[in-house]
C-alpha cells in the first residue's frame, strides 16, 4: 500500500471537516469539523513521515505533541461553550456577535 | 490466476473507508450526540491506519488520550445542550467548490508518490520519548506549558458565575 492512497483519505477526511466548517454555525458543530481537519493533518502528517527514514522518529514526536494539544484545545472550546449555552441558551455563532 | 489481496490491503480499505463514512457522519449527523460518537469512530480508524505506517506508539496515544478522553469528553457535555439544525445554506454552494477543488489539487500533487512505498519497521517507544526528551524537549516544555494554561483556562471558563 503506497503513501498516496493514506494521502489520498486524509484530504477526504480535511475537505469533509472544511466543508462543515463553513457551512456549520453551532459552536459544538464547528468543534467537530476541526477535529475531522485535525485528523486528516494528523494522517498526512505521519504519511509523508513515514517516507523519509530521517523524519520518521521526528513525525512521530510531532504527532504526539499535536495530539496532546488537540486534547487541550477541545477541553477550552467545550468550556466556551458551555459558557455560551448558559449565557445565551443557544450555540449559535451568530449570536456572538449580536447578530 | 492468482488473486491475493494483501491483509494490510483489506485492512488499510476498512480502516478508510470506516475514517471517511464517520467524518461524513460528524458533518451531516442531525444529532450532536451521536456526531461525537462518530468522531469517536474516526479516531479510532484513524489509530487503524497509524499503525499500518508503523506507528503503533502514535495509535495507542491516539486511542487513550484522544478517542478515550478528549472524544468522551465532548461527548458527556454535549448530552447537556440542546442544539437546533443550525445551516449557512449561503456557504453551502462555496464550500463544495473549496472542498472538491482542494481534493482535486491534492490527488493530483500527490501523483509522484503513487509509487512510494512507506518505510517499513515499527518506531518504537523509546525512539520517540529520546527524541522528545533529548532533541525536541523545548518543545515538550512549551507544550506542558500551553496544557497547564489550557487547563487553568477551562477551569476558569466553566466556574465562571452567570449573571441572572
Amino acid at each position: 500500500m503506497t503513501a498516496y492512497w493514506f494521502l489520498l483519505t486524509s484530504v477526504a477526511m480535511f475537505c469533509i471537516g472544511l466543508y462543515g466548517l463553513l457551512t456549520r454555525r453551532s459552536l459544538i458543530r464547528m468543534l467537530l469539523s476541526a477535529e475531522v481537519i485535525f485528523n486528516g493533518a494528523l494522517l498526512a502528517l505521519l504519511s509523508t513521515a513515514s517516507l523519509s527514514p530521517a523524519f520518521r522518529p521526528a513525525g512521530g514526536a510531532l504527532a504526539l505533541l499535536a495530539i496532546s494539544l488537540a486534547a487541550a484545545e477541545i477541553g477550552v472550546i467545550v468550556s466556551v461553550a458551555i459558557l455560551m449555552f448558559r449565557l445565551r441558551k443557544s450555540l449559535d455563532v451568530y449570536e456572538l456577535r449580536g447578530e | 490466476m492468482n488473486l491475493q489481496i494483501e491483509p494490510s490491503v483489506i485492512v488499510f480499505l476498512l480502516a478508510s473507508i470506516g475514517a471517511i463514512s464517520s467524518a461524513l457522519l460528524v458533518i451531516e449527523h442531525k444529532s450532536i450526540v451521536y456526531a461525537s460518537f462518530f468522531l469517536a469512530m474516526l479516531g479510532a480508524s484513524n489509530a487503524t491506519l497509524f499503525v499500518l505506517l508503523g506507528y503503533p506508539v502514535v495509535s495507542i496515544f491516539h486511542l487513550v488520550v484522544y478517542v478515550g478522553a478528549a472524544v468522551t469528553f465532548i461527548l458527556f457535555s454535549v448530552v447537556m445542550m440542546r442544539e437546533a439544525p443550525l445551516v449557512e445554506p449561503k456557504a453551502r454552494g462555496i464550500a463544495i467548490i473549496a472542498a472538491v477543488e482542494i481534493l482535486l489539487v491534492f490527488s493530483v500533487g500527490f501523483w509522484p508518490l503513487l509509487r512510494s512505498e512507506p518505510i517499513g519497521g515499527v518506531i518504537s517507544l523509546e525512539d520517540v520519548s529520546d527524541l522528545l526528551l533529548n532533541k525536541y524537549s523545548f518543545a515538550l516544555l512549551v507544550a506542558a506549558l500551553a496544557l497547564a494554561t489550557t487547563m487553568i483556562e477551562a477551569i476558569t471558563l466553566a466556574r465562571r458565575e452567570v449573571s441572572e
